[in-house]
């Protein structure tokens, strides 16, 4: 079930209903029927998957806190590091591997026929294994208690506001909240419905209305010029941000509306003026999950090495982010551009400090417009990386065209162009104020009940105006 | 060692790893007071610290170091 679709506008006010209705004590048990009911309607087998994980989570974070000796625990969370990443290394990688064996054998001059597995990826495997690792690794660093009722495990890791894209959450956030009193919040209903309005109109009225531009492109490149091609480059982060962003808020909105809060996933991140603060402003929940339990272990191994370990932990973090983002090198290649600019950023930062001091620059206008456009511009052709069945040749090939022939009338879609821009530009302006100019203009959190009753339905029209209703999906479901 | 000696000892680690000669050491410091505390310069502290006090630290000790009042306890631990 999408968050976009009919059935969706059922399901939720109808879980909402029967949720506020039934006593407190009950609540989280009626969640966790309700969630599986909303994963199994996706595909009954992939249920299972979802169950195993939770089951192997369950059991062994108890062995790690019930056994005394520290050999034993580690012994504990390896396996159940291996036994939690195989159902997600099986779907995204086997053909991958397969592949690279059967052109490895075929080099070597033997014809074998490997077997292909052709399954789709079960929607959210990858967030709930990452949350069932983070919970793991966090049993065995003591920094969570382990949970001796297999339910809130289950329901902490089969949630169904985030168990298809995340945000990624941790169980020292949402432990205590599931057990605890899941109560009836008039101010937390109200502000999670204008998180779900929002989401609704960046995914809708944003994200798949840039798609239309950007698919038509992209799909034919070989038949589009160099202009429209860097026009399609440069709108991916919106589209992605729309996406994303979008589909995080939804998912946030419907948690708060049931009293629960999860942790934020975007923030204005096009405001970033440096690589490093771009990526504390977008996908929060993945980035903050890699710095944990990838990052920080890797960097501590290399810290004899200084700023160089440093330097390795961030590549290496990176590629291992783009490989997860998909079986290919053009993920890698993505990664490896994120981990070089961070390392460079990294490497330069007390140099570049002095001469914004001494020229006064960080506070100038033009200076911080100037940040921004760099670091955007980096992550959009970074992106063209990150695209789906966009190889390495081809990414290279387009940029080349862009640089080559971008001195033609870009390819029109005036309708989409047009509905587009207005809708980029009112998420913009909402973003700039609130950057810059926080609390000055409120729309929809205005003491005038008038001015915000007509900011929402302002944006519901928008929705309907802008907004395209053919089903699309979210972009990060192929994760 | 007394944290007042841990502390002039920690002083200048902490001075260089943030390029900041006026930085005074508290208890309650955290990431969140100095300016280019971040992930990436957490490590280099980390690693400057060993080196001054000949100490090593565990990945586990790094998870509960939430200000420098922290630190100085697992500091101390280790001497």
């Amino acid at each position: 079930m999408v968050f976009t679709s009919f059935n969706f506008l059922v399901f939720f006010p109808a879980v909402l209903l029967v949720y506020f209705l039934l006593p407190q004590k009950f609540r989280w048990m009626f969640l966790l029927a309700a969630s599986y009911y909303f994963y199994i309607n996706i595909k009954p087998v992939y249920a299972l998957l979802l169950a195993g994980v939770t089951l192997t989570t369950y059991i062994f974070t108890n062995l790690i806190v019930r056994t005394k000796s520290e050999k034993s625990k580690g012994i504990y969370l390896v396996l159940a590091i291996v036994l939690t990443l195989l159902p997600l290394f099986f779907f995204k990688y086997f053909n991958f591997v397969n592949e690279g064996i059967y052109g490895l054998l075929n080099l070597a001059g033997l014809r074998l026929p490997l077997p292909h597995i052709s399954l789709l990826l079960p929607v959210g495997i990858s967030f709930y294994t990452f949350m069932a690792l983070g919970y793991t690794i966090d049993v065995y660093n003591e920094e969570v208690e382990a949970e001796k009722n297999i339910g809130i495990v289950a329901l902490f890791l089969s949630f169904f506001p985030v168990v298809m894209s995340g945000p990624i959450e941790r169980a020292s956030n949402m432990f205590h909240q599931l057990k605890g009193k899941l109560q009836f919040s008039y101010e937390m209903v109200v502000s999670g419905l204008k998180l779900m309005l929002w989401g609704y109109f960046m995914k809708l009225a944003l994200a798949d209305r840039l798609s239309i531009y950007i698919d038509a492109v992209f799909k034919n490149a070989d038949q589009h010029v160099g202009s429209s091609l860097l026009l399609a480059t440069l709108m991916q982060p919106i589209r992605v941000y729309g996406d994303l962003g979008g589909y995080s808020l939804i998912a946030i909105g419907c948690a708060k509306v049931m009293g629960i809060n999860v942790i934020p996933n975007f923030n204005r991140p096009f405001f970033a003026t440096t690589m490093s603060e771009f990526w504390r402003r977008w996908h929060i929940s993945l980035i903050k999950w890699l710095t944990d339990y990838v990052y920080t272990p890797l960097s501590f191994g290399f810290r004899k090495y200084g700023q160089w370990g440093i330097v390795i932990a961030l590549n290496l973090t990176f590629i291992i982010s783009g490989a997860w983002h998909g079986a290919a090198l053009n993920f890698l290649v993505w990664g490896f551009i994120q981990g070089i600019a961070l390392s460079l950023e990294m490497l330069t930062r007390k140099r570049k400090d002095a001469f914004e001091d001494r020229f006064k620059l960080s506070k100038r206008w033009w200076y911080i417009m100037l940040g921004c456009v760099f670091t955007y511009l980096l992550f959009a052709f970074s992106l063209s990386f990150g695209g789906d069945a966009a190889t390495v040749p081809e990414v290279l090939k387009i940029f080349g065209r862009i640089f080559t022939d971008s001195f033609h009338m870009p390819y029109k879609d005036g309708d989409t162009m047009l509905y587009g821009f207005i809708a980029f530009s009112i998420v913009f302006l909402k973003d700039f104020m609130e950057e810059y100019y926080p609390g000055r203009i409120l729309l929809f959190n205005n003491k005038n009940n008038t001015v915000r009753w007509l900011s929402y339905y302002t944006v519901i029209f928008l929705i309907f105006y802008l907004g395209i209703f053919s089903g699309e999906q979210f972009v990060y479901f192929q994760f | 060692m007394q944290k007042e000696e841990i502390v002039n000892r920690l002083t200048p680690v902490f001075r260089k790893v943030f390029a900041d000669n006026s930085l005074v050491i508290t208890e309650e410091l955290s990431a969140l007071d100095v300016e280019n505390w971040d992930s990436l310069s957490h490590m280099l502290l980390i690693s400057e610290v060993e080196n001054e006090f000949a100490i090593k630290f565990k990945l586990k000790d790094l998870n509960k170091m939430a200000n420098v009042g922290d630190m100085i306890a697992i500091i101390s631990s280790k001497l």
